[in-house]
């Protein structure tokens, strides 16, 4: 049992190095870690929200409305079509957040209405009897519809938090209809609150090509039906180029128009005509796709409902060669030119875009086809100083818990058996903190009371071997016996304990959430790792121990 | 060097459980007082459970005036508010209910609205039976400025709810259950604007209705799965008896765990159901090491009665118990102490767990051994098995 082969014992040596050197970049200061490699100097473990302070807000969508819209507008259609195909019905009503019911005059027709919903959209489920027909959205166009609408939102949020600019905000979808925005170091929340209650207003204008052909950026004079909007690029230039007056857009109160955000700071704009040719509510969905023929470029796809894809064909039509400006909250984001009359209700976006343009330019576009309303279901905001209180608190706590606990081993074990249960349980420190670094894990305040708690629990495994090192040593065995016993039967019990601690940890974290996720973290890893650091390693040590004084008594 | 002191050798055998009897009478009054307790006083739920709003907040100049606080923030209309002293005096946690999204938030809300929009602002509820939210604005506005102003009170204005034709009133549809959720928000800020003058807000928690009922179902599921969990493995290691009994020992140190939270009023949040969990893992932890030893005992001694043989392996494991309970007992006093006051509820109850559950090992799980009729001969071929290898092993040494 004390016996190990070399490379076992190297093996043990490597492994436990190798935790020290990825848990090293948490201990040493700053000055130190300037002058190591970057990739090294920043694999740390994040502090929590609750150590660094910062603001938590767990968002849900609002999908039932969204729904309840998407068949206000699927009704417009679903009654056109059955106009068109000429069967007489007597009304198409929405019911909220389910399903529409079309009422035939007459049921004889019922095979022909069907025909004429399934001609709007073939994927749509269709049920009722006699003279009513359910319509509704398929279970797996229910689940797309879902997932793009929290896209959408997604997307929304991060541009109104990344507006401010010096923020580091985490975005995440949790679950089917939920959001986890995190902003790091943010002190006042009511403007970020305000952002998230704003949602992305979209509209497709004419430009005014004859206003635009005089080639000037910002023309002293527009016509009255014509207004200026800045573009994109210019936006994004002007941020780059002019910090100061982005921050003067952003906080002015009332907002500046685009107009006159054109007239102030001079990006580059465009002149569009104010008549709306139809709005981001008609738009029914867009997507980063590729051109059918060989060798497709990438290209953004769009449609409408009918009522968008009614009034988008006649602009079309009668605005061949002129550019049609999409804006997106009041900054265009694209202006392609008409080619032809775009007129089955849907449409493609073509140039020399790569795929993560057509990407990037097809969510803005669906960011602002009926955006879902968030609503803040939990919110945790912590002041950086209540952060630093936590931290030195937590600090305090540990230090004073783990010192504790490793005078009780040093005097109930002496100095060499002591010593290498606190040897272990310093290891097992380090490889907790060097699994949360791998892992990318946050240190939150309960996490750190699980480490003061695995502290106090992985030396158990050290005193269950060493009570059982007494009893053998007091049966009469020699020291080796003693010790190669004491490890080997100790065993079943430790394993046993350390499952059952680990069972609870392990729900705990699959159960818990926020903070105490932190805690289940560092609490499992914690029990995980003692099961290396306090009998492999230990083994280890008394085996290069015993080797090295060959004691006739143990001291134990 | 200094020679290792024998902290918990006993040179004595104890008769542990020929107590088992007072010990069965006291746990099962604990246990019933505990239960009790919880029926008729009530867990003090913390917001993470019950929803609702906490604000730690800090007086600028020294100390926290907790009447004159109580007396600013119980007139804003957002319902109960209870205020204490947090850490030190010039710090004050207040606490306010779950918002249940009635007229007093809508009212509420057009007071933050003439604060941050402008005075003409009002604020009137929709019609009855629906959450709906009217907005009316002194004059009128384009639609840019109109979702700025809503957004002001935490709301967002969609396209299709703007102002119709001449009016200046946009209706905003949503569900009661929103309005429940909208209305945290709206009592959140009326506190902040209250108090922000003299105060600094150090944070701010706030649950809604939804979350806090969905983190109490969770939580009353992750005891029970834990529980039933740690039981089949205990089940799977072991005789059936052991199991049980394991299992009733482990519930005994959570219901009187839960009796602690109830005596003491701890606030019962999610880091107290972190302690909860964590020590039906440490009462188990304590009680399959006796129970390990006890299996050992049972191999090598057949013929001894299951009462001394219980007594013996309680004895021969009673200084690890003693010290593993020590060094965790030390290391969760140090929280208590300098954990500060997030984790206080926390580390109180874990400090009574590592003690009930050291109790609870040997007179609870171990005396149930015997109240189950556990035979010493009632062991399973396999176990026999490991037990053939475990004599060979004998006669090697």
């Amino acid at each position: 049992m004390l016996n190990l082969p070399r490379w076992q014992t190297i093996a043990i040596a490597a492994i436990t190095l190798l935790s020290a050197l990825f848990a090293l970049p948490n201990l040493l200061p700053a000055s130190v870690l300037q002058h190591l490699p970057q990739w090294y100097a920043t694999s740390r473990i994040n502090l929590g929200l609750d150590l660094r302070g910062g603001a938590h807000f767990l968002l849900e969508a609002d999908l039932r409305s969204v729904l309840t819209e998407r068949l206000t507008n699927l009704s417009d259609s679903v009654r056109a079509e059955l106009r068109k195909q000429q069967v007489p019905f007597r009304d198409v009503t929405v019911e909220a957040g389910k399903n529409l019911v079309v009422t035939l005059r007459d049921e004889a027709n019922r095979s022909k209405a069907l025909e004429a919903i399934r001609a709007v959209d073939p994927a749509l489920a269709l049920s009722g009897s006699g003279d009513t027909i359910r319509v509704a959205y398929s279970a797996q166009e229910l689940a797309k519809r879902k997932k793009e609408v929290i896209d959408q939102s997604i997307e929304i949020l991060r541009r109104r938090v990344d507006e401010t600019g010096t923020l580091e905000p985490t975005i995440t979808r949790q679950g089917d209809e939920r959001i986890l925005l995190q902003v790091p170091g943010i002190k006042d929340t009511s403007d970020l609150k305000r952002k998230i209650n704003q949602t992305a207003k979209l509209t497709f204008h004419l430009v005014n090509e004859d206003v635009a052909a005089t080639g000037q950026n910002i023309p002293q004079t527009v016509p009255p039906t014509t207004f200026l909007v800045p573009t994109r690029e210019g936006m994004l230039e002007l941020r780059r180029t002019n910090p100061k007056a982005w921050e003067d857009i952003q906080s002015a109160n009332p907002r500046l128009s685009p107009e006159q955000i054109c007239r102030r700071y001079q990006p580059q704009c465009l002149p569009v005509l104010k008549r709306v040719v139809v709005g981001g509510e008609d738009l029914d969905d867009s997507k980063a796709t590729f051109e059918q023929q060989a060798g497709g470029r990438p290209i953004i796809s769009f449609t409408f409902n009918s009522a968008g894809g009614r009034a988008f064909c006649a602009a079309t039509r009668a605005n061949i060669g002129k550019r049609l400006a999409i804006q997106l909250d009041g900054e265009i984001i694209s202006a392609p030119v008409v080619q032809s009359a775009i007129c089955g209700g849907s449409g493609i976006i073509t140039g020399s875009f790569t795929t993560q343009q057509t990407q990037e330019q097809s969510l803005l576009l669906r960011s602002g086809a009926l955006p879902a309303t968030l609503t803040i279901i939990q919110e945790s905001t912590v002041g950086a100083d209540l952060g630093a209180d936590a931290i030195q608190a937590g600090t305090v706590a540990a230090l004073v818990g783990t010192a504790l606990v490793a005078i009780f081993m040093f005097v109930a074990y002496g100095p060499v058996f002591g010593g290498f249960a606190n040897l272990a349980m310093l290891v097992n420190l380090l490889m907790v903190f060097a699994g949360m670094s791998i892992l990318g894990a946050s240190l939150t305040l309960p996490g750190i009371a699980g480490l003061v708690l695995t502290a106090g629990l992985a030396v158990d495994a050290n005193v269950l071997i060493y009570e059982r090192v007494r009893e053998e040593k007091a049966l009469g065995r020699s020291p080796f016996s003693a010790l190669a016993t004491g490890y080997e039967k100790a065993m079943s019990a430790i394993i046993d304990a350390n499952l059952t601690t680990l069972i609870a940890g392990v729900l705990l974290f699959g159960f818990g959430s926020g903070p105490i996720r932190g805690f289940a973290t560092t609490l499992t890893l914690g029990i995980i790792t003692s099961m290396f650091s306090s009998t492999i390693f230990t083994r280890m040590l008394l085996a290069v121990w015993v080797r090295w004084r060959r004691p006739s008594e143990l001291v134990i | 060097m200094w020679k290792p002191v024998r902290l918990f050798a006993f040179k004595r055998k104890f008769d542990f459980l020929g107590q088992r009897r007072p010990a069965l009478i006291i746990s099962t009054l604990i246990n019933i007082v505990s239960i009790v307790g919880v029926l008729t006083i009530g867990l003090n739920f913390g917001i993470d459970f019950k929803g609702g709003i906490a604000i730690q907040a800090k007086a600028k100049d020294g100390t926290a005036e907790l009447d004159q606080l109580r007396t600013i923030v119980g007139n804003l209309g957002v319902g109960e508010v209870s205020l204490q002293e947090f850490g030190d005096p010039s710090t004050v946690l207040i606490r306010v209910q779950r918002q249940e999204g009635d007229n007093q938030c809508v009212a509420g809300a057009q007071r933050v609205m003439q604060k941050t929009a402008g005075q003409g602002w009002q604020v009137k509820p929709g019609p009855a039976g629906t959450g709906d939210v009217e907005f009316t604005s002194p004059s009128a506005l384009d639609a840019a400025n109109w979702r700025d102003a809503v957004s002001r009170a935490g709301l967002t204005l969609q396209e299709r709810q703007l102002p119709r034709g001449s009016t200046n009133t946009a209706r905003i549809d949503m569900s009661v259950e929103q309005r429940a959720e909208w209305c945290q928000q709206v009592a959140i800020k009326l506190v902040e604007d209250a108090i922000g003058s003299n105060y600094e807000l150090r944070g701010t928690e706030s649950v809604g209705p939804k979350i806090g009922d969905e983190l109490m179902r969770s939580g009353i599921w992750a005891v029970i799965a834990t529980m039933v969990a740690i039981a089949i493995y205990v089940w799977v290691r072991f005789e059936w008896q052991f199991a049980v009994g394991a299992l009733i020992a482990m519930l005994h140190d959570v219901i009187s765990t839960i009796g602690i939270f109830v005596l003491f009023q701890l606030d019962f949040s999610l880091t107290a159901l972190a302690a909860v969990l964590t020590i039906a893992g440490y009462s188990i932890n304590d009680t399959v090491v006796i129970f390990d030893r006890v299996r050992e005992n049972m191999r090598r001694y057949k013929k001894m009665p299951l009462l001394d043989l219980l007594n013996h392996s309680i004895n021969e494991t009673l200084s690890r118990t003693l010290m593993t309970s020590a060094t965790v007992f030390v290391a969760v006093g140090a929280l208590v102490l300098f954990g500060g006051p997030v984790l206080h509820s926390f580390s109180i109850a874990m400090l009574w767990g590592v003690i009930v559950g050291t109790y609870s090992s040997v007179w609870v799980a171990c005396a149930g051994l015997v109240y189950l009729g556990l035979r010493p001969d009632q062991l399973r071929p396999a176990d026999d098995k490991a037990d053939q290898g475990d004599k060979a092993e004998k006669a090697e040494a």
